[in-house]
């Protein structure tokens, strides 16, 4: 089934949400998943992936520290790693950033786009020797992405093939995206009769 | 020539965008109605009807084309028999008077038959690329049968009714910007047609009005056969489509900063424009006065039996007296007539009539203010994009822009944050609910950015000037969003409510009114404090009379002499 790029990226909102993490890193899991689908990628897949493996909830997934290598008390999660490159992409001026231990890389790529399109540059994410290239518009990125990469470089440079073509649909799996929604779920309240009758306001007739 | 004159700011937002003005805007030259239905009358589009298969009954189908100097677009409707128990104009309701999809093109039947499967279901069908937007409406039961038993009978319907209600149907949901499978707001957003926001969503309701008018025309003559009379085209055109909106509309203008931002601050800039000139010819005074006059009687008009609503038209309806008796001397005569209206109305209206008179100046000035119109869309994704180096003092300043008034606000106290924001399960419908007595704390959705900014300001308290706020931002990934808007506000200073969103005596309804005002809603009745009715396109022409004389002002009730 065909979704647009809006509704993959709402499911993925409040997937990441359901998950655990925080609201404004749910707003950067949606904004991601939408450009991985964009470029076709399964975006839906990874970021279905990437929740199973429940990183959301410990600081242990995020870089302990800015200075250095970036590594966490276990997987670093590429969402909050990701974030911090976009955050930071004046960084990369200087020089690489260097991680180790990331959990599905293929989610740090909307992240290295933004800092692209940031620098008006362009930047590369080496995951265990292979080498994905973006300008922040567009991709090229080899087959095999790991599931995990012990050791990730991103860095400015490259250039990535040029007229890489845009999907305007997702076209996620039916199990990753079922694995989104049962993760959104988590963040509809239950319906009660108290909430039906007085949390959207019905007050008069609106049979008139 | 408008003589230009001194240089007017625009307005502070910390009075634009209080909750009470907001919830007091009226539309104005910027509408979204107002920017399509000029558009079309200048672009001289084109309409036809090439399905009409509508039984006795009133069921079946029907395709309206409206096609431009480039693209088509049409209206696929399906009219249904709907039993009078199912209908509620409520998100959780399964079941409508009529249901309608706007299709990109000129749809082929077998596009027609498929829809037919998936449009009458609406939230719980599916559509495609195809189609730009979704939508539904249920019957004014009381005018509907009305308008058919007259004209069924060979009369017309009385006048008093049709004001009384103002439309025949409305809808309960349009759904646009890739909902339930439609396109993408990025598939259209390069189209000159539909850049500006929501013009795809408001082509499908001035269509889905013209569909109104020929289905009740159709079901009195099923009535009346060779007795029954003609709609009088005047009345006709009194009538809009009715809107119902509920609380799902308010989060949007929260989730949207930038989009709403660049709405207000269109109109913003619209106003201190006009305010800027050196003069009025006395061409331009004739203009306000005569929609001065005009927009009497739409006050005239405009009902609603919400005791806020009504105490608001009793001030309005002051505020038009002693306007049109302060505007009928000299006083726009002279230096600088609409800063000094502008400044008059601050000391002597309501914010109801204050933003009356700010939207009724423009009116003198399409050179001025219509340009603005191309300035509305959010053009700016990455405005998105947190900049992590930017130093914590600077953060620190950007919340309090929006939020000084909020960091010393008790936020434990119940009577402050009272409110939560959450969705269902059922149909996803937002709600607002008590926080201290249904368990719904652990669904809440971030639509308190004034808490949650005060919030961050204080975590931010152990941080220095100079640190930049990605070491914040590392260590607290729960103030990530409101960080985020902070830095928005460098180039959305319109983006935030200047007002708490969670408190016990909060109104929805000032949220829907402000969203609902730039689509160029008119007659705001709300029948609770988080649902509003409202009319639109009551007075504009039908497609056989736009014409760009009669494409803009038409918001305005005609008035004899």
């Amino acid at each position: 089934m065909s979704y647009s790029l809006n509704e993959m990226e709402a499911t993925a909102k409040r997937a990441a949400r359901g998950a655990g993490y925080s609201w404004g890193l749910a707003e950067e899991a949606g904004k991601a998943t939408r450009w991985l689908c964009a470029h076709g990628l399964e975006g839906g897949a990874a970021l279905a992936r990437l929740l199973e493996h429940g990183l959301a909830n410990s600081a242990d997934h995020a870089p302990q520290t800015l200075g250095g290598d970036w590594s966490g008390g276990g997987m670093l999660c590429p969402l909050t790693a990701g974030a911090l490159v976009s955050d930071l992409a004046g960084w990369l001026q200087t020089g690489p950033i260097h991680m180790r231990d990331v959990a599905v890389p293929i989610a740090l790529l909307p992240f290295a786009a933004s800092a692209a399109r940031r620098l008006r540059s362009c930047a590369c994410v080496e995951c265990d020797g292979l080498v994905a290239v973006t300008d922040g518009s567009d991709l090229s990125v080899p087959d095999g992405f790991p599931e995990t990469a012990q050791y990730v470089t991103v860095r400015l440079g490259g250039s990535p093939a040029s007229g890489c073509t845009r999907k305007t649909r997702a076209r996620p799996d039916p199990a990753s995206w079922a694995v989104l929604n049962r993760f959104a779920h988590r963040t509809y309240a239950p319906a009660t009769e108290e909430s039906r009758l007085l949390g959207a306001g019905a007050g008069l007739s609106d049979n008139d | 020539m408008t003589a230009q004159g001194t240089h007017i700011a625009r307005r502070d937002p910390a009075d634009v965008m209080r909750l009470k003005r907001l919830g007091s805007l009226h539309q104005c030259r910027l509408s979204f109605m107002r920017i399509l239905t000029r558009r079309m009358a200048r672009e001289g589009w084109r309409f036809s009807r090439p399905v009409f298969d509508i039984d006795g009954n009133g069921v079946g189908r029907a395709v309206y084309t409206a096609q431009g100097p480039e693209r088509a677009y049409s209206l696929v409707a399906f009219a249904h028999d709907l039993p009078a128990e199912l209908r509620s104009d409520r998100v959780i309701a399964e079941a409508w008077d009529a249901t309608f999809a706007l299709f990109d093109g000129v749809p082929t039947a077998a596009d027609v038959d498929r829809l037919s499967q998936n449009v009458p279901l609406q939230e719980a069908g599916r559509v495609s690329e195809s189609e730009l937007s979704l939508s539904r409406a249920n019957r004014s039961v009381r005018l509907w049968a009305h308008v058919v038993d007259a004209l069924a009978e060979g009369r017309q319907p009385d006048p008093e009714q049709i004001d009384s209600v103002g439309y025949l149907m409305r809808t309960t949901a349009v759904y646009g910007s890739g909902k339930f499978g439609a396109a993408d707001r990025e598939v259209i957003a390069d189209r000159d047609e539909l850049q500006a926001p929501f013009q795809a969503e408001m082509l499908s309701v001035y269509l889905t009005r013209l569909f109104v008018r020929d289905l009740v025309q159709h079901m009195a003559d099923a009535k009346g056969g060779d007795r029954a009379a003609r709609l009088d085209p005047a009345i006709a055109r009194r009538l809009g489509i009715g809107n119902s909106t509920g609380l799902g509309m308010a989060p949007f203008i929260v989730n949207h900063p930038v989009l709403f931002n660049n709405w207000i601050m269109a109109r913003e800039e619209a106003i201190a424009r006009v305010r800027g000139c050196q003069s009025a010819s006395a061409a331009e005074i004739d203009t306000f006065l005569r929609i001065l006059k005009r927009s009497a009687v739409s006050v005239e008009r405009w009902r609603s039996q919400h005791p806020i609503q009504i105490e608001k038209l009793a001030e309005l309806k002051a505020d038009m007296t002693a306007l049109s008796a302060h505007v009928g001397g000299d006083a726009l005569r002279g230096d600088a007539p609409w800063d000094r209206l502008v400044r008059w109305s601050e000391m002597a209206l309501s914010e109801e009539g204050q933003e009356l008179v700010a939207s009724l100046i423009l009116e003198p000035y399409p050179d001025l203010v219509d340009g603005l119109s191309c300035c509305m869309a959010d053009g700016n994704p990455g405005a998105f994009t947190i900049d992590g180096a930017m130093p914590v003092g600077e953060v620190r300043s950007l919340i309090r822009n929006s939020f000084d008034w909020a960091l010393t606000m008790d936020w434990d106290a119940p009577e402050n944050c009272a409110r939560a924001w959450y969705v269902s399960e059922e149909k996803l419908e937002p709600r607002m609910g008590e926080r201290f007595e249904e368990p719904i704390v652990d669904y809440e959705q971030p639509l308190a950015p004034a808490r949650d900014a005060a919030s961050a300001h204080k975590a931010l308290e152990a941080y220095s000037d100079g640190q930049p706020v990605a070491e914040f931002l590392l260590r607290h990934p729960e103030h990530r969003h409101t960080i985020r808007r902070a830095q928005m506000n460098r180039v959305a200073p319109y983006g935030e409510i200047h007002d708490n969103t969670i408190s016990a005596s909060v109104l929805p309804i000032d949220m829907l009114r402000a969203k609902l005002s730039f689509f160029g809603a008119t007659h705001f009745d709300p029948r609770s404090d988080r649902w509003v009715r409202i009319c639109m396109y009551a007075g504009a022409p039908y497609p056989e009379d736009l014409t760009p004389d009669t494409a803009d002002l038409w918001v305005y009730p005609e008035v004899a002499g």
